[in-house]
């Protein structure tokens, strides 16, 4: 799943470098609505504002996991 | 009365009533107050002198509010650059306007593509800075128990034009680092306040639209306006805001660097009318001229481009500024705006001249040749898109050429969208046919 997720939002998103541990302070809100529609359309699981927090953000390891705990709700 | 002078009112008058929120900081007035004499004294022995500029980057912080009032304070002129200006791009700055000098009443010189198309220095007089204040005193009826947000950057007039007003009238700014942290902006309103307002471009709107939507329902009684502007919003996003929003004021407002605040229209009305931006503002002029275009006069507009006469010229006629706006006048006195004038691209308020991206694209080896389009993202609105033709026809690798156009550009000019292209369709004459890529 990480390398899925992370080709996806790679392709959609080619100037931001998902390999940093602080993708959260590289993003802008467009990015931000990008990678909660491209994930939410992926896996078919809903995502808001509350989900956009520093922490869920950090990393693309991070985004992996806030995908997991949204699909084993 | 000045920015300046009506914060040194406030902080005799109400010295512990709150001027600005930020994150965990927040200042009162009379705090400001203190904070601006000192950093004045400051700026004093650093050399500045009056009439003479002062150029710095615009942090999302109440630093910036201190430093811009200071260098006011002292009669010297704001130049605040976008917090990722680039360095060379400061530098430059810096040395056209250390190069020239300027008249008494100047009071901030923002940077801005707007009416031209090309990166220009806006003079704006005190006058102006008071008379744009004025105009949204009286027209958005800002009282001092308002607490107004602003996410936009404050080298951008929308919010440091925002800013003015509210500490005027002795209300709180609470300064954001933008809204991609959309639950800072939610948690804005569990502070001690009864009135909330804020302006959003049409795409923050949609975002938080798109995302929390019930978080948005939620406020309907605290917020007491919204403004947006700098770009169309439809009128399906209007409808569904005011929706959200039954009982506060939605405004659509005509502004710009050039013209400062000129029109605003509440478009929670029942009609949602897409384009119109209302009637003048208490200030402010506005006819249409021969061509459709809008001419705006009145204590608002600039003083001129910095060292640039030609373009001052064209723009500044008789103290009326032809705008590249293009619209009419209903039966009842309201505006509407049909479209603009030239090539410049409307993302999220930033008006950006294509060809500053086709050039830092064409330096790049690889490229053959490219043009910079809009396209249109389903939550943003318009994005940038660059079409490519690659170097012997290469295979287009569009992270190693957004990564270069990131080192060249501010982040906000960089294409969301690339696709690789035989061939960039160009006129008779060789020019690039954006009329064309334009349907």
């Amino acid at each position: 799943m990480r390398e899925h997720i992370l080709s996806l939002l790679s392709d959609a998103l080619p100037t931001v470098d998902f390999g940093s541990d602080f993708l959260f302070s590289e993003l802008d809100s467009l990015n931000i609505a990008n990678i909660l529609m491209i994930l939410s359309d992926e896996y078919g699981i809903t995502l808001d504002a509350t989900d956009v927090t520093p922490r869920n953000f950090k990393s693309i390891d991070s985004l992996v996991s806030l995908v997991e705990s949204k699909l084993n709700k | 009365m000045t920015l300046e002078e009506s914060i040194h009112a406030h902080s005799v008058a109400t010295p512990d009533k709150v001027a600005v929120e930020c994150g965990d900081s927040r200042i009162t007035y009379s705090g400001l107050w203190d904070s601006i004499v000192r950093r004045a004294a400051g700026l004093q022995s650093e050399g500045l002198e009056p009439h003479r500029p002062y150029v710095y980057r615009a942090t999302q912080d109440i630093d910036f509010v201190v430093t811009y009032c200071a260098v006011h304070h002292l009669k010297a002129i704001a130049v605040p650059l976008e917090s990722k200006a680039l360095e060379e791009n400061f530098r430059a700055v810096k040395e056209e306007v250390d190069s020239c000098t300027f008249d008494d009443g100047i009071r901030d010189i923002l940077y801005t593509t707007g009416t031209t198309g090309k990166s220009k220095g806006v003079m704006l007089s005190e006058t102006a800075l008071v008379s744009c204040a004025d105009n949204f005193i009286c027209d958005f009826h800002l009282t001092p128990e308002l607490l107004f947000i602003i996410s936009g950057p404050l080298s951008h007039i929308a919010s440091l034009f925002k800013m003015h007003p509210i500490l005027t009238v002795g209300g709180t700014v609470c300064i954001l680092d933008g809204l991609k942290d959309m639950n800072a902006f939610f948690d804005v309103f569990r502070l001690p306040y009864t009135k909330f307002a804020t302006f959003l471009v049409p795409a923050s709107i949609r975002l938080l639209m798109q995302f929390s939507y019930d978080r948005l329902c939620a406020l309907a009684d605290k917020i007491d306006f919204i403004e947006t502007g700098a770009a169309p919003i439809s009128s399906h996003d209007m409808e569904q805001l005011a929706k959200a929003l039954p009982h506060s004021r939605l405004y659509n407002t005509l502004g710009g660097t050039e013209i400062g605040a000129v029109c605003t229209y509440d478009f929670n009305d029942g009609k949602y009318m897409e384009g119109c931006i209302g009637r003048p503002m208490k200030n402010s002029t506005v006819e249409i001229g021969p061509d459709g275009n809008l001419i705006i006069s009145g204590p608002t507009v600039m003083s001129g481009y910095v060292a640039d006469a030609e373009n001052t010229a064209r723009v500044l006629q008789d103290g009326k500024i032809h705008s590249a706006d293009i619209g009419f006048m209903d039966e009842d006195g309201m505006i509407h705006l049909k479209g603009r004038q030239g090539d410049v691209i409307n993302v999220g308020g930033y008006k950006i001249d294509p060809v500053e991206i086709e050039n830092a694209a064409s330096s790049i080896p690889s490229v053959k040749d490219c043009i910079c389009i809009a396209a249109t993202h389903p939550v943003i609105g318009t994005v940038l898109k660059l079409l490519v033709v690659m170097e012997d026809d290469a295979e287009l690798d569009k992270h190693a050429l957004a990564r270069e156009l990131k080192s060249k550009l501010e982040p906000h000019k960089v294409p969301v969208y690339y696709e690789k292209t035989d061939s960039i369709r160009r006129t008779y004459n060789g020019k690039l046919d954006r009329k064309y890529y334009k349907q």
